[in-house]
């Protein structure tokens, strides 16, 4: 794969511009009016989007794009920055959601304001929810393009804090006891990575790609590392992104944390934060430990189907509509382990495409969640819905672009990712048997019926039947509560119709790294 | 090889273009939207009919591919062999058909927007399906039927009372048997997608195989990965899966429960469904693959017995599957009360003997039997049930009910309606000369063949259950004694808009009928010689003597209904309520054997009470209260022994064992301080030796 070192460090400019912008948003406080804030801070992650976009269009997806600019840390390796087909879809995903939400965060934040002041509480203002938002979001796209174990930790800490201030300060609820456990949790996550990447690093090396050669360093950990100690490193850093994943068994903080941030923040927590885990699982731990990763596929894929069938089971038992979707991550996080446990170059282009579905379908349905809490008083219980097709049919037909989203039904990319990801994990069954076979079919089943059953159940118990009297007077949001997720449903669809200009280097550039 | 233009491609194309308007005019009003999706479909029709022509006449099939997702092999055209074609011809003109009916069917609905939208998505979805050349592209026409069924089926989401389908306040075992149109369409996504997923692994194991999912690379070897498959010990396995999605979509049993209640939909809809696109999928399906798989197991007959025996059990399964499908069915419609009901249930039954005799023709060992009875009964019934269903909405719109109760005596007030029923009726009862008759009888046949016993002899039976509740439904509608409610309120006949799609298609079933003998052989040879998979061409010999029976069980099926109903007279109902054994058996047809019940008790509930105790004893009272009750209070337990025990000695330790320590060597130093100058140069000497040595020691002597 050729690598080409770009003149001017424009993939750190990606980050630094949006962070510069949440430092004036600092700076401004109240002095601008909060649109001031949402274009400047909208605009910046939107600037990171054109860029990636720009740089996939100049390059072609089938080339390594680097940063001039290697930071030789001593004793911790090189910092870099790199752009390519694998991080493309989950750049993308991160850049035009957050720049999106920027958008739709002020009339959903003003609702917000209005009613925490109801409440008697001050919140810090628009200036301050600006800064941490765009910090949150530059911290995450630092997080994909980094070169460096410690330099992926340092950003992933980065996207830590501001997420729990914003849970703190205008979340739901017991926010404040929320927002510590999301940072316990999360932090536990991030630690064991740590403790990982650490004892990796100084033993082998920090580095899982070397800016100098071009070359992603495969099977640095399983050369480097004696066996017992191989396996402390590889779990402890495999597990810290579980957690964060929020995969089955550690999952418990997701529902807590995603259904009582506000719902913008929601909205880049579920599909944009935890994903990364699992994206990052892949170029990072299975770059270093390709056989000792493999030999734990049998387990992680076990555990994938059961996280899928586990978030199906528990969003279908959700009355208020944030914390069924909160669960639905959790089985989504599922469909994506599938992929990299499957150990084959399609389920790991499924992984990664899954990230971006999940990014549009969840963020879409966040924001949906959002539309109801704003023109219906905070309305968030499902049992009191019911009818709001008739009175909201737009929102009722982008919620259902959302689901359709989520469970790969054309014309939105859903459908690839779903067959990627059942390609790679019948690949990975095909020759063991025909009970594994069956097992994993069966399985596939329930789970995908499930995704299908909480997804279009809820579409009945919210849009359809009768309208409650309670609700004659909903109508539709408009306006920038309305248009960020019509630019969602309409990448959606252009993501389903030129899917090959994403997958196609994707997996060129799986086959030959990985394959 | 023959040169396929791109511009078939509109055969699919123009309805999604149509779908793609009709939505960009959303705030136009009137009938524009209508016209607009009218339009799109005749388009699609007419290069249908152009591509049917081009196909026939050439040698190889026409193939048109561009390239849409290269590293998964996917491309999109058309791929024309006869029976793509044929199959695309038939569903794009009744489409065209339902649409112009629809103009005014639907005329005074409010949701026009998203009534044409997915009306010309889903044709354009299931023609995409039909002309696919691979796997993939044919999935993703596959799930767009799925999506549009949904929409369509809860096209009046707001469910009022006179949209749903069963007898409002009715339960079996405990479980309501009425549906709200939102309820139907989620029944329909949910029962569909089970077997899609099953496709799916089918698809993925193909792709594993043959490193794409095209179709003519599927034929290409049958062997040679039937052989593979069975060597991994998996073939069974897969066929289960790979069929699971035309089982789900053709409403076979176990499946069969979303298509009862695909009724809450407009009439327009349920002729759409159940005629031309969706459940005709996966008929298409098992049609497609099909001759794969008979190539495979004839190729492998010496060779490798048991994997010929594996694929020649899967059609035997298929055949019983279609066999207690078309009986089972048939038995409900025999009791149903509501109109479309008993039509819904005909289809059911009807696609039974589309898959009983497409794998039974396999079984006989010439699958190009097999495709030409599927094939044949597929088209005809297309045909009669969408005139039916038309008709059927018709009435129901005059009558301004569904139930069958408040009909009677309608021949004197919609002559027209009734002439044009009575037509497609009696091809439904498959009396001669209607193309039903002809083609229920390749049916028959084809299972007579195969010597599937067990399928031929449900097969069989259905023939006269067919023939008496159509003869029932008749009765009942047109000629019984008008029911209080038609007296009331006198119907009228359809206007011209609805009328003329469905008279025309019940004279074509006439028509075709008549011609039927001279068209036969024809059909056949084209469909065999010219079918991917297929190439010997086919020979029919028809077996009089079972013409014969089953005219006979026919004319039976007609004369018990005529006896009951017409000579009789009596209420039958009446009679039945008298009789304990009789009023249970009723029941137990009436509440569809109890399946949905059963389904509803057993799975719904299961799942239900599963998955809120895995939330109420797992997930919020172990995992929730482990990490977020237990750990916290572990840590603060620790926490506080540490505190009172380790702390509490440290805290002594240092502030009060120390200080007092300090102040007594304070006290003591005081008293160094005699005054003497030799003490302090002793001290000062002492001082100085001990930072020599720890100097030394740090610096690493």
């Amino acid at each position: 794969m050729e690598q080409i070192i770009l003149e001017q460090p424009i993939l750190l400019s990606t980050v630094l511009v949006p962070i510069a912008a949440a430092m004036a948003s600092w700076a401004l406080g109240d002095r601008v009016k909060e649109d001031v804030h949402a274009g400047l801070n909208g605009g910046a992650l939107l600037y990171s989007l054109v860029i990636y976009l720009a740089l996939a269009w100049r390059f072609g997806l089938d080339k390594i794009v680097r940063d001039p600019w290697v930071w030789d840390v001593p004793g911790l390796g090189r910092f870099s920055m790199i752009f390519d087909a694998m991080v493309f879809p989950v750049l993308v995903g991160i850049a035009l959601v957050t720049g999106l939400v920027a958008i739709y965060s002020v009339p959903y934040m003003r609702h917000r304001f209005e009613e925490m002041e109801h409440e008697g509480v001050k919140a810090p203002g628009w200036g301050a929810y600006f800064m941490m938002y765009t910090m949150f979001a530059a911290a995450m796209l630092g997080t994909v393009m980094t070169t460096n174990t410690v330099e992926f930790y340092l950003f992933l800490e980065l996207t830590l804090i501001p997420s729990f201030l914003l849970i703190a300060f205008y979340g739901y609820g017991d926010r404040v006891r929320i927002a510590i456990l999301y940072m316990l949790w999360t932090q536990m996550g991030a630690v064991l990575f740590l403790i990982g990447a650490l004892a990796l690093g100084f033993n082998v090396g920090f580095d899982f790609y070397d800016p100098a050669t071009g070359r992603f360093m495969l099977g640095f950990g399983d050369e480097g590392l004696a066996g017992g100690l191989a396996t402390a490193v590889l779990a402890a850093m495999t597990i810290g992104l579980l957690v964060k994943m929020a995969v089955f068994g550690v999952h418990i903080w997701l529902p807590y944390a995603h259904a009582e941030a506000p719902t913008p923040i929601s909205a880049l927590l579920s599909p944009n934060l935890i994903g990364i885990g699992g994206v990052m699982l892949l170029r990072i731990v299975y770059t270093a430990f390709p056989s000792g990763f493999s030999s734990m596929a049998p387990i992680l894929l076990f555990w994938a189907v059961a996280t899928m069938i586990y978030g199906g089971f528990m969003a279908l038992q959700q009355t208020d509509f944030k914390r069924l979707l909160a669960y639905s991550s959790v089985s989504q996080m599922g469909y994506m382990m599938l992929g990299l446990a499957s150990i084959s170059v399609y389920g790991f282009a499924g992984m990664i495409l899954h990230y971006l579905v999940h990014a549009y379908g969840k963020a879409i349905l966040f924001l949906t969640a959002g539309i109801l809490i704003t023109m219906l008083h905070g309305l968030r219980s499902i049992p009191r819905m019911g009818g709001l097709a008739a009175k909201m049919p737009v929102t009722a037909a982008l919620a259902l672009i959302g689901f359709m989203n989520i469970t790969g039904i054309p014309p939105m990319p859903g459908l690839w990712s779903e067959y990627l990801l059942v390609r790679g994990a019948v690949e990975y069954v095909f020759s063991r048997g025909v009970l594994e076979f069956v097992a994993l079919g069966g399985g596939l089943l329930l789970a995908i019926g499930l995704s299908t059953a909480y997804s279009f159940l809820t579409m009945k118990r919210i849009f359809y039947g009768s309208l409650p009297d309670h609700l004659k007077e909903a109508r539709d949001a408009g306006g920038s509560l309305t248009l960020p997720l019509v630019a969602l449903a309409a990448a959606g669809l252009l993501t389903f119709l030129f899917i090959y200009w994403m997958l196609d280097p994707l997996m060129a550039i799986l086959s030959q790294v990985y394959g | 090889m023959e040169e396929a233009p791109m511009s078939y491609i509109m055969v699919w194309l123009a309805p999604w273009l149509g779908a793609v308007l009709v939505l960009l005019m959303h705030r136009v009003g009137g009938r524009a939207k209508g016209l607009v999706g009218v339009a799109s479909l005749l388009v699609s029709a007419i290069f249908s009919t152009l591509l049917l022509q081009r196909a026939l006449a050439s040698e190889e099939p026409l193939h048109f591919a561009a390239e849409w997702v290269p590293s998964l092999g996917v491309t999109v055209g058309y791929y024309a062999d006869a029976l793509a074609a044929i199959m695309a011809f038939v569903a794009a003109w009744l489409s065209f058909l339902i649409a112009v009916y629809s103009l005014e069917y639907m005329g005074h609905d409010p949701g026009q927007t998203r009534y044409w939208f997915f009306f010309t998505f889903f044709v354009g979805s299931m023609e995409f399906l039909v002309l696919a050349d691979n796997l993939v592209a044919m999935f993703i026409g596959w799930e767009g039927t799925g999506l549009a069924s949904y929409a369509l089926i809860g096209h009046w989401f707001t469910d009022e009372e006179d949209k749903w389908v069963g007898d409002p306040g009715r339960k079996a075992l405990g479980i309501p048997m009425w549906f709200e149109p939102s309820h139907s369409g989620l029944r329909a996504l949910v029962f569909t997608r089970l077997g899609d997923v099953g496709f799916l692994v089918g698809i993925a194991v193909l792709h594993i195989m043959l490193g794409t999912t095209s179709l003519e690379a599927m034929a290409a070897n049958p062997a040679g990965w039937a052989a593979l498959l069975a060597s991994k010990g998996i073939l069974a396995a897969f066929l289960a899966f790979f069929i699971m999605g035309a089982l789900a979509k053709s409403a076979q049993f176990p499946f069969h429960e979303w298509l009862v209640t695909a009724m809450t939909g407009p009439t327009s809809v349920s002729a759409l469904i159940h005629a031309a696109t969706m459940v005709k999928a996966g008929v298409y399906f098992l049609l497609r693959v099909t001759p794969i798989l008979a190539g495979a197991a004839s190729a492998l007959r010496v060779t490798s017995p048991e994997v010929y025996h594996t694929i020649e059990g899967f059609f035997a399964w298929i055949a019983i599957i279609g066999g207690f499908t078309a009986f089972m069915m048939a038995t409900m419609a025999l009791v149903s009360r509501e109109l479309k009901l008993i039509l819904a249930f005909s289809t059911a039954s009807q696609l039974g003997y589309m898959f009983l005799a497409t794998a039974a023709g396999a079984l006989t060992g010439t699958a190009a039997l097999g495709v030409f009875a599927g094939l044949s009964h597929l088209v005809s019934h297309a045909v009669f049930k969408a005139s039916l269903f038309l008709a059927a909405g018709a009435i129901i719109h005059a009558v301004h009910s569904r139930f069958i109760d408040d009909m009677g005596g309608l021949a004197a007030y919609m002559p027209a309606t009734f002439i044009a029923m009575l037509l497609a009726s009696l091809s439904l009862a498959g009396l001669p000369p209607f193309m039903g008759f002809w083609t229920k009888d390749t049916v028959l046949h084809a299972a007579h063949e195969a010597h599937a016993q067990v399928a031929f002899m449900l097969g069989f039976i259905t023939a006269l259950l067919t023939a008496a509740y159509t003869m029932r439904m008749v009765l009942r509608v047109f000629l019984y004694e008008p029911s209080n409610h038609v007296a009331k309120h006198p119907p009228h006949e359809a206007g011209k808009l609805m009328l003329v799609p469905y008279a025309l298609l019940a004279v074509i079933s006439l028509a075709g009928g008549a011609l039927w003998p001279k068209l036969e052989e024809g059909f056949a040879e084209v469909l065999s010689e010219k079918t991917l998979g297929l190439g010997t061409p086919l020979h029919l010999e028809p077996s009089v003597s079972l013409m014969a029976a089953s005219v006979g069980m026919v004319v039976a099926g007609l004369g018990v209904s005529f006896y009951v109903y017409h000579i009789l007279v009596a209420k039958p109902m009446e009679t039945i309520s008298r009789i304990p054994i009789l009023y249970k058996l009723h029941t137990f047809l009436y509440d569809r054997w109890f399946i949905n019940a059963i389904y509803y008790r057993v799975v719904v509930d299961g799942l239900k009470a599963l998955s809120r105790a895995i939330y109420n004893y797992i997930d919020q009272a172990v995992v929730d209260n482990l990490y977020h009750r237990f750990l916290p209070w572990a840590i603060m337990g620790a926490s506080s022994l540490l505190w009172k025990t380790l702390e509490h000695w440290i805290d002594t330790g240092f502030h009060v064992s120390l200080v007092n320590g300090v102040l007594s060597f304070s006290d003591r130093v005081r008293r160094m301080q005699t005054g003497i100058l030799n003490h302090y140069i002793l001290f000062l000497w002492l001082g100085l030796t001990v930072m020599l040595v720890l100097i030394t020691w740090l610096a690493g002597w």
